[in-house]
């Protein structure tokens, strides 16, 4: 008992200290990282909208909102290129060389966005320094839940069923605080709160898997066979944890991926600080809860001796 | 474990315990039973008794030590040993929209019963069914279930027979069909049975085993036991259950 | 023992199909629901005007009907088993674990390809009429919702043998269920998708997608099959 709550608390002050030093390192020394946050420059994608449009130009007003997207709209047989100024129901406002052009919905046929340069690294940016190594540990504490199911499973040992609960609220958790980052950063980086993209999508979909473990294990009633189903259940899950790790790699993702070399210096040193400081806290919060949990069992244990 | 226990002891557990954490369904349970004897399991609910027939019938593995039944060991040759036994509980597990012959066709042919249709209608009309044959046991009363489940327990010759609470719910009648097949096919078979009832339990047993929080609180043959001193440590026992 | 647990994956099989045959439970409420699906995709739609190309969301729909189709029968088809203990027989009877995984998930395919084979030309001809349809295509249409019903009716068989021993049955299913089978939906969908726009880039978009639901059936069917002991067990 004593040994883990000092573990755990010893977790906990490194990973604060660590996790503090990141932040002070991202905020007041580390530049702003800058990723291909946007669509990304290069590999122009134009999109060619020629729906209603209303459509058209919520698309354009999505978009423009990075920075420097340019477009093309076709009206009336002819073609006006230039940056987005403005646009509504009614009409759209173009800047192009020769002064602004204003088209009606009326004379409105297509238009075409196109991708532009990076957009403007800003301070929205800094939240990577916490999001990304919260998301990271919400893995690793879902295979550690994975693992611990197999174990149990294999030893039907109580210890295990319990390990496993125990990582997977941990991991709950982790999933919660990463999707709030990821919705806040969402909305200054890309105008919206929430994107249907294969990022957002696969890790929401394991947000929901999480609660459904939890959900299955409350509307069981033999403990066994809430155990065993729970460790069942939380290995066919973690299934979805590489499926949401590698799709920004497999498919064309707006989410941002990191790639070796894209952080040096100040920014490197910040980042590494940040995930050392979240594994330590990510361990102090199992350590603690697995503590209260223990502490619960001797007490069933106890009450189960006496009963005797 | 030797030769000659295979062919005298039905049941031969050892320190039996099924756990899970500090819950104990049974905890250290050791007992032996030879051939063709009558096992009358009593105890309060949550004594053990269903895991223990559980873990006999290889439905549920024990956590330590270890049982055999008819020499055969309930984890490891489980496969093997599901063909010699046979169990009859107050749930009737039967397909109610097949019909008595059908669900009968269907074990014999999960059991791979030599000449399914002869051995179904020999069964058929030994638990006087054979005129309902066709029709849906969907339709059948209490009685006619549990005589169609004697049936399908019987079907691939079971040499332990394996009854949960088997009188649950029926009537006086079908109770005195149930008491005419079990008398029957007594002398042929050994059987465990679990029972509420400790008159009907005593009445047929030549055991009698107590069982509480998973422990054995009394197990001896029936010659040995002396019914009021008997009815004591029941009651008593029924007593501890309630707490 | 191959032969004889091939003798006894016939006799659950037949005795699915006998018993569905005489109630007509599964097809009946499955095929109904799936019409009811219908109405309110008609309802959904109205507003849309006719400014879509409906072959651009068929596909979503399809399959949006045939996962919850699905889930209406996997649960009765282990609630049969449950009702009067008749797992328990099958578990006390010699038999491996996977013969039973195997069986259940058998019938559940069977069951659930004939109600997608009634839904299909239903759909078509309420949603599908009037639109160009490339026959060529339309013909690949089997292969996906074949090889995307046999993972639908794996991993269904595994999470309702769990969601009968549940309070909340169908809720439970479904939480399971849905989020479970999501890259096997986005590839189904896909898949469908490219069958019914059609062409040449609708075929390679099919193929695509393909790739993805085999993928998911094969990871998700060995997982299941391997997990299917415990679960029963339990």
């Amino acid at each position: 008992m004593r040994s883990i709550t000092t573990r755990a608390m010893i977790a906990l002050v490194l990973g604060g200290v660590l996790t503090l030093g990141a932040f002070i390192g991202a905020f007041f020394w580390a530049g702003v990282p800058d990723f291909g946050f946007v669509r990304t420059a290069g590999q122009v994608d134009s999109v060619r909208y020629k729906g209603p449009f209303e459509q058209a130009i919520d698309e354009a007003r999505y978009l423009a909102n990075y920075a420097g997207y340019t477009v093309e709209v076709e009206a009336d047989g002819e073609s006006v290129r230039g940056e987005l100024v403005s646009a509504d129901a009614e009409s759209v406002e173009i800047a192009t060389g020769s002064g602004n052009v204003t088209i009606d919905a009326a004379d409105f046929e297509a238009a075409t966005v196109f991708g532009s340069e990076y957009g403007r690294p800003d301070w929205g940016q800094k939240i990577f320094y916490f999001h990304v190594p919260v998301a990271e540990i919400s893995f690793v504490v879902f295979a550690f839940a994975a693992f611990y199911a197999i174990r149990f499973l294999m030893t039907r040992n109580r210890d295990y069923d319990t390990k496993n609960r125990v990582s997977m609220e941990v991991t709950l958790v982790f999933v919660g605080l990463t999707m709030a980052t990821g919705i806040l950063w969402t909305k200054a980086a890309w105008g919206v709160w929430w994107d249907w993209e294969p990022r957002l999508t696969t890790y929401f979909i394991l947000t929901l898997l999480v609660i459904a473990y939890f959900v299955l294990r409350n509307s069981v009633e033999d403990e066994e066979r809430r155990a065993v189903y729970g460790a069942v259940f939380s290995i066919l899950a973690f299934i979805d944890v590489p499926i949401s790790f590698f799709i920004t790699r497999l498919i064309p993702s707006n989410h941002p991926v990191i790639e070796g070399g894209g952080l040096e210096g100040p920014m490197l040193i910040s980042f590494i600080l940040g995930q050392i400081g979240m594994i330590a806290l990510g361990y102090a919060i199992y350590q603690l809860r697995m503590g209260e949990v223990q502490l619960q069992e001797r007490i069933e244990q106890a009450k189960t001796l006496l009963e005797r | 474990m030797t030769e000659e226990h295979q062919h005298t002891l039905a049941l031969e557990v050892r320190d039996l315990t099924r756990a899970f954490g500090v819950r104990k369904a049974l905890d250290g349970v050791s007992l032996e039973l030879p051939v063709g004897a009558f096992l009358s399991i009593f105890g309060p609910n949550g004594a053990g008794k269903t895991t223990l027939v559980k873990v006999l019938t290889t439905l549920l593995n024990p956590s330590s030590g270890s049982a055999r039944v008819l020499g055969r060991d309930v984890v490891s040759d489980a496969v093997d040993l599901r063909t010699h036994i046979g169990l009859i509980s107050h749930n009737p597990l039967l397909y109610p929209d097949l019909t008595a012959e059908e669900n009968l066709l269907f074990f014999a042919d999960m059991y791979g019963v030599e000449q399914p249709h002869v051995r179904v209608s020999e069964l058929l009309e030994a638990v006087e069914l054979d005129h309902r044959k066709l029709d849906l046991t969907r339709t059948f009363s209490r009685g006619m279930l549990q005589r169609l489940s004697i049936a399908r327990a019987l079907l691939h010759r079971p040499e332990v027979i394996f009854l949960d609470e088997p009188y649950s719910g029926l009537d006086p009648h079908a109770m005195d069909i149930l008491d005419g097949l079990i008398a029957q096919i007594r002398d042929s078979h050994t059987f465990v049975m679990i029972s509420h009832d400790l008159d009907k339990g005593l009445e047929l047993c030549s055991h009698a085993l107590i069982l509480a929080k998973g422990r054995v609180v009394l197990y001896e043959p029936r010659e040995a036991i002396d019914d009021a001193a008997f009815r004591q440590t029941y009651r008593s026992t029924v007593g501890m259950g309630v707490s | 023992m191959a032969s004889a647990s091939g003798r006894q994956l016939r006799a659950m099989l037949r005795k699915d199909i006998v018993m569905e045959l005489r109630t007509k439970e599964m097809i009946m409420s499955m095929g109904l629901y799936s019409l009811l699906t219908m109405v309110v995709y008609f309802v959904a739609l109205s507003q849309a005007g006719s400014n879509f190309d409906p072959r651009d969301i068929a596909a979503g729909l399809l399959w949006l009907a045939f996962i919850f189709t699905s889930m209406l029968g996997l649960n009765r088809s282990l609630v049969h088993e449950k009702d009067q203990g008749c797992l328990e027989a099958l578990l006390l009877s010699p038999v491996d674990r996977p013969v039973i995984f195997f069986a259940k998930a058998g019938g559940n395919l069977i069951f659930l390809l004939a109600v997608e084979a009634l839904t299909l030309p239903v759909f078509g001809f309420l949603f599908l009429q009037g639109t160009h349809l490339d026959w060529g295509s339309i013909a690949l249409l089997p292969l996906i919702l074949i090889v995307g019903s046999i993972g639908m009716a794996g991993v269904g068989t595994l999470l309702a043998t769990m969601s009968v021993n549940t309070s909340g049955k169908d809720f439970v299913l479904a939480m399971l269920f849905i989020p479970l089978m999501y890259p096997l939906l986005l590839g189904a969908v896909t898949a469908t998708g490219g069958a019914i726009v059609g062409g040449a880039q609708g075929v390679s978009v099919f193929w695509t997608g393909m790739g993805w639901v085999v993928g998911y059936d094969v990871i998700m069917l060995l997982a299941s099959y391997g997990l299917y002991e415990f679960i029963v067990g339990a």
